[in-house]
């Protein structure tokens, strides 16, 4: 579906910022990519919906090539939301906001009005509906970045750090509109700094440093390897307490409920 | 292009000869290059010129960068030279103006090349001009770069919602511009206004007489540059007058 075959890209300046990455993102699947800051996790995303195209190699998006095709068509299918709300909000109206992309991408005025209906339902926009983009919490203005992209359907959502700046009740909300997007067959791409949230997601995990696709493979499997640290990575708090179990269940806890449950069981409490 | 242009002046970090000098004497170096192409009347005068500036953006190793920026330039002197024709000049007067006007473009850009945003500051000060006004151009100066990659940044997410920049006729096309411009005038004023507050925070304005750490001394190579760019400037002028 998404497919990058030794992907090199530079920017114009000279900073080689990918060197060489090949990687396959299926349908339905759920992808965090994690690592520092400046490893290219960003760069990576601009490739999936050909904003920049590879200085060498082959980015494929549902078999098109990202050279051949125009922004405008493949972001019809790969929608992303990038990290900073501020730098897209433009209209006068939370409404008028979500309605942007729809007219760019030819809705018809009636789908677009039910499609707007939709989004400022889903993500508890309804009383903001007439207020501007601008005059939004922190967390609002984020549900309304993510909304504003859903709201034409892609197949795969891809986040650029969503977690930044948001607090506990966001972060769940952001968490749920996950897991429900992936029951309705879609994809995401969720890159992110916040592993305990990453882990939440239990995800297929890529390790990005440098440049490169260093680990690719399940959460518990990549994050419990040695030598993490290296890439900046600080396991998350259930899996370390579940790799110091001595007597321990076959899968790691991936929430505090699980494991207060196996503690349960255990101690008999 | 704008790109290619913008580059021509905005200050590339390089260690050369030239960088290392105090910004005095390149504030010093840069005003006899422009006086020179500015009193340059004649094809000798602004080959003399030219030459000058060539030298010093040499040494500056900024010589590839100006270079991008005098094409662009070229297509400006072209018009020139076509309005100087059309409007009753001889071949060659309008063929020298069209050259002064690249020779100007080279020095200032030659200025903008090697003189950092920091030193403009330590010139302006050292020029006693009011600090506010010196604060304010120096970050004008220094936000450039930033606000270019906002710029970027925008632009790729408004392209993300499909928007399309090269479609459509031409008010549709201006049209277009209104997302990239709106988020970028609001993200540059909440910038600004984080910025004002992140100084006030830090005492900015607290006194009228601030200290400075830097109070740079000319060193030996410095008056040697001063001395041989104004021997050079002088017998320049003289074969030019
Ligand atoms: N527009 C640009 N021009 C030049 N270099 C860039 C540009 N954007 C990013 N880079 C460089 O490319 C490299 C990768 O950056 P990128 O933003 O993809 O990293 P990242 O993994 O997203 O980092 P972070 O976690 O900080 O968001 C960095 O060295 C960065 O400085
Ligand atoms: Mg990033």
């Amino acid at each position: 579906m998404i497919e990058f075959e030794g992907v090199r890209y530079v920017y114009p300046n000279g900073v080689e910022a990918l060197k060489g990455v090949s990687l396959r993102i299926g349908e339905g699947e759920l992808v965090a990519m994690v690592g520092p800051n400046g490893a290219g996790k960003t760069t990576l995303i601009k490739h999936m919906n050909g904003l920049l195209k590879p200085t060498e190699g082959r980015v494929r998006v549902f078999g098109v090539d990202t050279r051949k095709a125009s922004v405008a068509e493949l972001s019809r299918r790969v929608g992303i939301v990038f990290q900073n709300s501020d730098r897209q909000l433009f209209s006068e109206t939370v409404e008028e906001e979500i309605r942007f992309g729809l007219e760019n991408f030819g809705f018809s005025k009636e789908e677009a009005g039910e499609r707007v209906e939709e989004m400022l339902e889903r993500f508890g926009l309804e009383p903001y509906r007439h207020a501007s983009p601008f005059s939004l919490s922190g967390g609002e203005k984020k549900r309304l970045c993510i909304a504003l992209v859903l709201a034409w359907d892609p197949d795969v959502l891809v986040l650029d750090e969503p977690t930044v700046g948001q607090d506990w009740a966001n972060k769940e909300r952001i968490r749920g509109l996950i897991e429900s997007l992936l029951k309705e067959g879609k994809s995401v791409v969720v890159s992110s700094h916040d592993l305990e949230f990453v882990w939440s997601l239990r995800p297929r995990v890529l390790v990005v440093s440098g440049g490169r696709v260093v680990m690719d493979g399940r959460a518990e499997e990549v994050l419990s390897r040695d030598g993490i640290e290296e890439f900046r990575l600080l396991r998350p708090r259930l899996l370390e307490l579940y790799m110091l179990l001595k007597k321990k269940p076959r899968r790691p806890f991936f929430e505090v409920g699980e494991l207060e449950e196996w503690v349960k069981a255990e101690v008999g409490g | 292009m704008i790109r290619d242009v913008a580059f021509g002046f905005v200050y590339t970090k390089k260690d050369s000869l030239v960088h290392r000098l105090d910004a005095r004497i390149k504030l010093a170096l840069s005003a006899y290059l422009i006086a020179l192409s500015l009193m340059a009347g004649d094809p000798f005068g602004l080959l003399l010129s030219a030459a000058w500036i060539a030298s010093v953006a040499l040494l500056g190793k900024v010589g590839r960068r100006m270079g991008r920026n005098l094409i662009y330039a070229t297509l400006f002197s072209v018009v020139i030279f076509a309005v100087d024709l059309l409007s009753g000049y001889g071949l060659v007067d309008a063929a020298i103006y069209a050259a002064r006007f690249e020779v100007i473009v080279a020095s200032a850009s030659a200025f903008f090349l090697i003189t950092s945003p920091d030193e403009f500051e330590y010139v302006m000060r050292w020029l006693h001009l009011p600090r506010d006004l010196v604060f304010s151009f120096v970050t004008a100066v220094r936000f450039v770069p930033v606000l270019m990659l906002d710029a970027i940044q925008i632009t790729d997410s408004q392209k993300s919602r499909g928007l399309e920049l090269e479609k459509g006729n031409p008010v549709k096309r201006l049209r277009s511009f209104i997302p990239i411009l709106i988020p970028l005038v609001i993200d540059a004023v909440m910038r600004s206004n984080s910025l004002a507050e992140a100084m006030e925070v830090r005492a900015y304005g607290a006194t009228d007489r601030p200290t400075s750490l830097y109070e740079p001394k000319l060193s030996r190579s410095d008056w040697i540059a001063l001395a041989l760019s104004t021997v050079a400037f002088s017998v320049s002028t003289i074969f030019i007058l």
